[in-house]
């Protein structure tokens, strides 16, 4: 679906012509070098980049619940409908991304080699998870004071699905459930 | 129209609208506290109090943005859900919550950067409110299944 041209992608594309139509004379020339990425697209790509790193770190908690024995079932309870939010936060920041025609492709492993060290175990996983999502609410924030209208309200959005994360990751810290699960 | 007069009307028309779901709110946690007791009727009030502070905010916001009227607020509401008990009190107040947050959102669309950036913030205190009476979570406070719809289907 992502393949359909949207708005944003003819924009982007637009905004992407007088750069060719300035820097040579050559005609076809002019095509060879691949464009940059406009800025939205670079900061919807660290968007959906964050998104996957949640995942991930979502994902290393769950797995290691499951391998802890004792009494995993309440803490997956807790976490899975969050990783399922954050799923569908990368499929709708997708959704949103088209690369123009000609630029870089590879659009997911960004900052890899940046990654910061993963969860810990347990309940130290529970606060890595907190303190992740604390942040990655308020990276959203950031992203949204220059983008596009539409992107701005999605990025508030995930932002604020994010920030209602945090207390539900503190409740699971603290062993206290009920409000999450009512 | 010039661009500067659209913007200016686009601000306007998204706080109105963002006013007019406050004045709802303050109006329906009224009804929402009444039918709670304890700690639930607590949280109501807090929240009562929260819109009541964000409706003045926004009609000073109104009124700084080119001296507007803020809308008034009207002398009684149709509730959207008929409140009988405490469950249906709880229910309201995630309605309204999440009328409140797709109302706001209208103005995180706005090229004003200080405006945008109070509508994020009070998107996200909705969603947290929301949250709690809900007593679970959602991917996309405010957005309506047909925003959500419409970047992946650009055919339609």
């Amino acid at each position: 679906m992502a393949a359909h041209p949207t708005r944003r992608v003819v924009l982007a594309a637009a905004a992407m012509l007088p750069l060719a139509a300035v820097s040579g004379c050559d005609g076809v020339d002019v095509l060879d070098a691949p464009p940059s990425p406009a800025p939205d697209v670079t900061v919807l790509r660290e968007a959906i980049a964050a998104e996957q790193l949640l995942i991930t770190w979502y994902t290393a908690v769950l797995h290691d619940a499951g391998d802890a024995g004792g009494s995993p079932t309440a803490l997956t309870a807790v976490l899975m409908p969050l990783l399922a939010e954050h799923h569908a936060h990368v499929a709708q920041l997708r959704s949103r991304l088209v690369v123009p025609a000609g630029s870089a492709a590879s659009p997911s492993p960004t900052r890899r080699a940046a990654t910061p060290a993963g969860p810990g175990v347990g309940s130290a996983g529970v606060a890595f998870l907190r303190d992740a999502e604390q942040a990655a609410a308020a990276a959203m924030l950031d992203r949204l004071r220059n983008a596009p209208g539409s992107l701005a309200q999605l990025y508030a959005s995930i932002s604020a699905s994010e920030a209602t994360h945090v207390p539900v990751l503190d409740a699971a810290a603290a062993g206290t459930t009920s409000r999450v699960t009512g | 129209m010039s661009s500067r007069a659209a913007a200016a009307l686009a601000t306007v028309r998204a706080l109105q609208s963002a006013l007019a779901a406050e004045h709802a709110a303050v109006y329906g946690y009224g009804v929402v506290g009444a039918h709670l007791t304890g700690s639930q009727q607590a949280t109501a009030t807090t929240d009562w109090v929260a819109h009541q502070v964000a409706r003045d905010r926004l009609e000073a916001m109104l009124r700084s943005a080119g001296g507007s009227q803020p809308t008034a607020a009207a002398v009684a509401y149709q509730l959207p859900i008929p409140v009988r008990n405490a469950r249906e009190a709880v229910a309201l107040a995630v309605v309204l919550e999440d009328r409140i947050a797709t109302a706001y959102l209208g103005l995180v669309a706005l090229s004003n950067a200080a405006i945008r950036e109070y509508g994020a913030q009070q998107v996200q205190a909705s969603a947290l409110r929301a949250a709690a009476w809900r007593g679970s979570t959602v991917a996309f406070p405010g957005l309506t299944s047909a925003a959500l719809a419409a970047p992946s289907r650009p055919g339609s």
